[in-house]
């Protein structure tokens, strides 16, 4: 969309930044004393649809301003995909875990680091490890059993998590890019940027989440939704890039189940932002889903989707 | 007793012992050939590459028990054990061409429960095949129940040898299962008429209900056993059981200040009771609430009250 200036405030900008400057990075069009500026638009959401999945995902970066402004030279990046199970629609699609990885070389990045405490069988199996081993990025197996390996980290704004233990692999990086898979979850009807963060957390507090015993009580699914969104006030990735393009709406985490395939790679910083507009892919009302309710009340991002500037392109 | 006799009797005696125990030693032979005939646990129901044609054993099966189910599917193992989850193996096969499929064989604590997980993992859209006592193929996988067993059988791919491939394996499984198990009751009280028979659902607490229809994202049915029906004008008919007519009253009056008490539902109106109505703005349809001896009844997507009334009655001539 483009952004709608008066002519008072042009020629404030034109002074400010040089005419020659503004012509080169904007192009401006006057239209009933109207001035329309072109170009670098403040984008929250970058949506890129389409079949190549590589070059769309660099494309939704770009749209964002591209991976200098998330990854900085020499820095050591996290990255944490979803590789929970091999069904269709389950995992982070590796080609486009193969161009953030890319990207990340680009930029200038000292090393790229996929972190997981699940098993190398599932990387295997999704073909994620062979893609990363490709790029000549590294898999960082966390032992999920072993406690020693994470972190305490207090949540002071949880409400139903105090504490989380989060892999200390994770501090060794500078940056963090979170790459989820958005599908249905029997759990809570929904997974995306927030839940994904899990995947950080050791797995016994994990199932704290869960009530004891599995049964499910009275407030369960509010208890899970809020311990998601309480995990993500002590943690902020740098970019979210999110795999939309085939995934399950049926049966989730793990499938198999129906699947929707709107071929979509989806960008930004704004998590409950992003959340929210994947919800709306199969259908689901951002606010009906807890956990992103309880990520806006966190403070975490915008809910509405008419408040935020969503640029996609079809290729 | 003659001494000839003693000492025929002493020449047989030290071969006696020595018969017993080859006896013993042939008895145990054939116990254990027996047993080693028939594979221990779940094992016995998977497929050999004998019983499937091009498709072979590819690696060794896994299995998970009980809490270990989160091992395998993290999160999406609660709503396995709200339906009563005991183990599950999982055996990988492939053929020459490569083609991968998955195989799952879950045994549940009762054939209510694998009903009710068949129910929940199954979509009406789906194709109806004839295997074990329900079974459904949608693009790339199929589900079917029979006893305490749910089997899902996923393949790699949506081409026609996979999707084959599938269906080989599932009747492999079906021949292996012997009892078939019995649907619960609660399913033969949604009325049959204009009753969509792929849409049932049946619920053994508030998750399974949640994924189905989120009236509220707590319990406030209390819910241990229900069932779901769709019918073709639009309606959906809820039933949820309680052990007597007092459990079911008094969660009747709990339920109504939890409608009444929501932003989300609207216009309450109390007819003659045990009878509420309430507009579901979030679904922006009517819903209706009764009780009925120990049955809790629920109409969503009716037009009017004369036609929930209609409805109503319908379900209590089952009762």
């Amino acid at each position: 969309m483009a952004e709608k200036i008066g002519r008072r405030e042009f020629v404030k900008r034109s002074a400010k930044i040089g005419i020659s400057a503004a012509i080169g990075s904007s192009f401006y069009q006057l239209v009933n004393n109207t001035v329309y500026v072109y170009g670098k638009e403040k984008v929250d959401i970058a949506v890129v649809s389409g079949s190549d999945y590589l070059n769309n995902t660099i494309k939704a970066v770009e749209l964002l301003g591209g991976i200098e402004k998330f990854v900085p030279k020499k820095s050591s990046v996290a990255i944490l995909p979803n590789t929970q199970s091999r069904h269709p629609g389950t995992y982070t699609e590796p080609e486009i875990v193969r161009a953030v990885i890319r990207m990340c070389k680009k930029a200038g990045a000292k090393e790229m680091n996929c972190l997981s405490w699940l098993t190398r069988k599932h990387w295997e199996d999704s073909g994620l490890k062979q893609a990363v081993e490709e790029e000549d990025a590294h898999l960082k197996l966390i032992d999920r059993e072993d406690e020693s390996l994470y972190k305490p980290v207090p949540i002071p704004k949880g409400k139903a998590l105090k504490e989380a233990k989060i892999m200390k692999e994770f501090y060794a990086n500078d940056v963090f890019i979170d790459m989820p898979i958005t599908k249905d979850h029997a759990g809570n009807k929904f997974t995306g940027t927030m839940k994904n963060l899990m995947g950080l957390n050791f797995s016994v507090n994990n199932r704290t989440f869960h009530k004891e015993g599995w049964k499910t009580e009275r407030s369960a699914i509010e208890h899970l939704d809020q311990c998601i969104a309480d995990l993500n006030t002590i943690i902020k990735p740098a970019l979210c890039v999110v795999d939309a393009t085939e995934f399950i709406t049926t049966n989730g985490p793990f499938g198999p189940g129906k699947l929707a395939k709107p071929q979509k790679i989806v960008a930004g910083i704004d998590r409950v932002a992003i959340d929210a507009y994947c919800a709306t892919l199969w259908g689901l009302r951002p606010e009906d889903i807890i956990m992103i309710d309880r990520g806006f009340e966190h403070k975490l991002g915008e809910i509405d989707l008419k408040k935020l500037k969503i640029k996609e392109i079809i290729t | 007793m003659s001494k000839l006799s003693q000492k025929k009797r002493m020449k047989l005696n030290p071969i006696l012992p020595l018969v017993m125990i080859l006896s013993g030693i042939v008895f145990f032979l054939y116990s254990s050939e027996e047993q080693s005939a028939s594979p221990p646990g779940l094992h016995r129901y998977l497929p050999e590459d004998s019983e499937i044609g091009e498709w072979k054993k590819d690696g060794s099966p896994q299995e998970y028990k009980g809490e270990d189910l989160f091992l395998y599917i993290n999160g999406g193992a609660e709503i396995y054990h709200e339906y009563g989850f005991s183990q599950v193996i999982i055996q990988d096969y492939i053929n020459e061409n490569k083609k991968s499929i998955s195989l799952e064989i879950f045994e549940m604590s009762g054939n209510d429960s694998a009903y009710g997980i068949y129910t929940f993992k199954t979509s009406p859209e789906e194709r109806e095949l004839t295997l074990g006592n329900q079974g459904q193929l949608a693009d790339y996988y199929l589900n079917f129940w029979e006893g305490n067993f749910l089997i899902t059988i996923t393949g790699f791919g949506e081409d026609l040898e996979t999707i084959k491939g599938l269906q080989v394996i599932a009747r492999a499984v079906d021949e292996k299962i012997e009892s078939k198990g019995e649907k619960p009751l609660l399913t033969s009280l949604l009325p049959r008429k204009g009753l969509k028979k792929l849409s049932v659902k049946y619920f053994k607490g508030n998750l399974g209900l949640y994924n189905t229809y989120q009236f509220f994202s707590e319990d406030v049915f209390a819910l241990q056993e229900g069932i779901k029906g769709e019918y073709k004008d639009g309606h959906t008919v809820f039933i949820i059981e309680y052990k007597d007519s007092d459990e079911c009253q008094e969660r009747f009056n709990k339920t109504k200040e939890s409608f009444r008490g929501s932003p989300r539902y609207k216009n309450y109106t109390s007819m003659a009771e045990p009878l509420f109505q309430v507009d579901d703005t979030r679904k922006d349809q009517l819903v209706f609430v009764s009780a009925f001896k120990n049955y809790l009844l629920i109409i969503a997507g009716t037009t009017s009250l004369a036609r929930a009334e209609k409805i109503l009655m319908d379900i209590k001539r089952n009762l």
